[in-house]
């Protein structure tokens, strides 16, 4: 398993923004869903070696972020979209990447191929030397996600990366994250059901902190049929029930 | 704890991709320095530089220690430089705080410090290669201007390592209150820090002060560069400081959790720890300085080579028949010298103990005159006319006029023919003094506003009873003294000479009163 929790929690003064998570992953695209202040971006931060549990278990990539060492190696091969994608206006696209390639230990011999490959990936090359101030939001965010795949990472986690893409970008997203699951772990925390349903093979539900739903689109889609819960799809149906259940 | 199934995207951490590490590092330098801040703001202080270090050097006479007195002794390139500095180094160090980048660059391989490192190694190389630049310019303008003398580089290296310890401290500010007010705090606070240090400076003349990049006092001597080197010992403690503590604050930014591993935290304790040691030795040594002719001597670090005299050919000219010799540095003032000397050489001529020539002798630092003119000597067989005209006794230096220049100079050697040595004299030789500068042109009426001028070393003042001040009334050529003096000045030429072959001896000796003048 690429991703073992164990008992997580992270709290914030007398707010327990992760409550007790258990769960793994290995290969594939994993959706992490839940409303504001689920704790999603938490558990992410807790993923991405940047904020330190509270207590409970965290093994990423075999090994315990807690030490140096392991950290170090996990974060080689990890790649992490934040929610709120800070960045440096006056880097070009292609600089941003290379940054971040380049601090993630990649060997220096093969980081031009890669940034090439990632913004590509993207579809950002015809913006490769556009500095980041004159890029939209959605172009951002494009940026933001070729930063966080440069290195081939064993390990992704995307913090809404759907945000500000447009439909057609959001399809070839998709793809591109079906890809990249065959190979590595990828998880997605995501507002948009329809993300989880398109590309991911397996999909959480988290509310205050807890993991309320565990399993595939098609066991969350079942979860709702017949319910009456709220929805315009058969996800957002599973969604809302799965939610009402826990609550 | 399970073991990894898939091979990993990159290999483990090996010896190669350490080896690789310093390549990546050039990398990422070179991005930070294609995106540095300090470039916008080097215009600003390319203004700043030009109208507060250079201008106001412009119109001291062109040796080195003269025109690197105000913006390198005095520290006013790092002036420029330093609040500036300071200010876009705090603004390059909150970045990440600015930016929010401080996850995806906390979640990265490399420690966050080294980053952080790479950030502000790029921001002190803009800011160093400025100062540099800036500093090479001035001297290549000074070179187009024929300015004599060895420029002073330990205090070129002195202001380098004032704007890298600026741009640390700026950095740890930024790195430590990630806010967009972390740069303007940051260049108030260099700017403070510059104004105090300047206002201390001013003052103090020995102790830890001397420390100070902006004190001036005992730095740069009359002769250095030219008869004397510029002595390292005191650059040298400031360099300690300054780089201590630019190494002491890049350390700190390497303390907190996120910056790297517990290993990684410890070598930034130790560097911090070794930055602030580095600057209390520079401290600790320069309170052992003391003030020796040719500047300031810290006895751990004086190498005794520095106080050799520095070898010349001279460049000489005539005076009343007899070879005028000066430092090549000095050779603009040949002729104003010989021209001063003349009058006077022509005056004695034929009596006892007449300079034969006059050679030029390192003028040093006085602590009673500062770094006014020094007194002449005469001294060997044959007799000979040392010259201490040192950079604050040439034309120009404080404003003077070429009458002044000359009066001054033939006051000097007249002083000296008569014996006075370094103090007023006695009556008689004040008396006969007064009556050789007569007849060497300097009329009784302007000796006593000549001897207020500026410059002249403290002797010259109260010898007529003058008070000292500068062109403020000065008293009138009256006096027992200035009697005794027209009596002697009055007497044919033939009898002068008689009566001073005679005398000359005990005159000298100070045997002589004032009622024994004829």
């Amino acid at each position: 398993m690429n991703i073992e929790l164990d008992d997580l929690t992270r709290r914030f003064g007398k707010t327990y923004a992760v409550a007790g998570v258990t769960m793994e992953a290995g290969p594939g695209v994993f959706g992490l869903l839940g409303p504001n202040g689920a704790g999603k971006t938490s558990l992410l931060r807790m993923m991405a070696t940047v904020l330190p549990p509270t207590s409970g278990r965290l093994q990423l990539l075999g090994r315990d972020p807690g030490s140096y060492g392991p950290r170090r190696e996990i974060r080689r091969r990890l790649g992490y979209l934040p929610q709120n994608l800070g960045y440096y206006p006056g880097f070009t696209v292609v600089e941003f990447v290379e940054y971040f390639a380049l601090l993630k230990d990649m060997p220096p011999g093969q980081v031009p191929r890669a940034v090439a490959r990632a913004v590509e990936q993207v579809g950002l090359g015809d913006k490769a030397r556009a500095k980041l101030r004159t890029l939209s939001g959605g172009m951002l965010r494009r940026a933001g996600i070729a930063q966080a795949i440069v290195n081939d990472p064993e390990l992704l986690l995307l913090d809404e990366p759907t945000a500000g893409l447009d439909p057609e970008q959001r399809v070839s997203f998709r793809a591109m994250l079906r890809g990249l699951g065959e190979h590595a772990t990828v998880v997605v925390s995501t507002h948009l059901v329809e993300d989880v349903g398109a590309a991911c093979s397996q999909v959480s539900l988290m509310d205050a902190g807890k993991i309320v739903f565990h399993g595939t689109p098609a066991e969350l889609v079942a979860r709702g049929e017949g319910s009456g819960a709220a929805g315009d799809a058969p996800l957002e149906r599973g969604y809302s029930a799965a939610l009402a259940a826990a609550r | 704890m399970t073991a990894v199934t898939e091979a990993p995207a990159w290999p483990a951490r090996t010896g190669a991709s350490r080896a690789a590490a310093p390549l990546s590092l050039l990398r990422l330098l070179r991005i930070e320095l294609r995106r540095n801040s300090m470039p916008w703001l080097l215009p600003l202080i390319a203004v700043l530089f030009w109208f507060d270090s250079y201008r106001p050097s412009a119109s001291v006479p062109p040796l080195y220690v003269l025109r690197t007195f105000w913006n390198l002794g005095q520290g006013h390139t790092i002036i420029d430089f330093g609040p500036f500095v300071a200010g876009v180094a705090a603004w390059m160090g909150s970045r990440d705080g600015r930016r929010r980048t401080a996850d995806l660059v906390t979640g990265t391989a490399w420690p966050r410090w080294t980053a952080q490192l790479a950030t502000w190694a790029a921001t002190a190389i803009w800011a160093v290669g400025a100062y540099l630049v800036f500093v090479g310019v001035m001297f290549a303008v000074y070179a187009t201007e024929h300015v004599q003398g060895q420029p002073p580089w330990w205090w070129v290296a002195v202001g380098a390592a004032a704007v890298a310890a600026f741009s640390a401290a700026g950095f740890a500010v930024g790195a430590y209150w990630p806010s967009r007010f972390a740069a303007p705090l940051a260049a108030f606070g260099g700017f403070l820090a510059m104004v105090m240090s300047s206002q201390t400076g001013f003052h103090d003349t020995s102790g830890w002060a001397l420390i100070l990049p902006t004190n001036s006092n005992g730095n740069l001597q009359p002769d250095s560069g030219m008869l004397y080197p510029y002595l390292p010992d005191l650059p040298i403690a400031r360099v300690m400081l300054l780089a201590g503590l630019a190494i002491a604050f890049l350390g700190l930014t390497g303390l907190p959790r996120a910056a790297g591993g517990l290993r990684l935290r410890q070598i930034a304790a130790a560097v911090t720890v070794t930055g602030m040691a580095a600057a209390g030795t520079g401290i600790g040594l320069v309170t052992t300085a003391r003030l020796s002719p040719h500047g300031i001597v810290i006895p751990a670090l004086h190498d005794a080579a520095s106080d050799r005299l520095s070898s010349y050919t001279p460049v000489c000219g005539q005076a009343a028949g007899r070879p005028v010799c000066v430092n090549p540095a000095y050779r603009s003032d040949l002729a104003d010298v010989t021209t001063a000397l003349a009058p006077l050489l022509a005056e004695v001529s034929g009596l006892p103990g007449a300079p034969v020539r006059a050679e030029q002798i390192p003028a040093v630092y006085d602590s009673a005159d500062g770094q006014a003119g020094q007194a002449m000597t005469i001294t060997g067989q044959p007799p000979v006319l040392g010259l201490p005209l040192g950079a604050l006794g040439v034309r120009g230096a404080f404003g003077w006029t070429s009458a002044e220049v000359d009066g001054q100079l033939r006051l000097l050697a007249a002083h000296a023919f008569v014996g006075g040595g370094a103090g007023t004299g006695t009556l008689a030789q004040q008396a006969v003094e007064a009556a050789l500068l007569e007849g060497a042109g300097v009329p009784f009426a302007s000796q006593p506003s000549l001897r207020t001028t500026v410059g002249l070393p403290s002797w010259a003042r109260p010898a007529t009873g003058n008070t000292g001040g500068h062109r403020h009334g000065p008293p009138a050529a009256a006096g027992p003294v200035y009697a005794a003096a027209r009596r002697l000045a009055a007497l044919p030429a033939a009898s002068r000479g008689a009566w001073l072959t005679t005398h000359l001896a005990a005159l000298r000796a100070g045997q002589l009163t004032l009622a024994q003048l004829p």
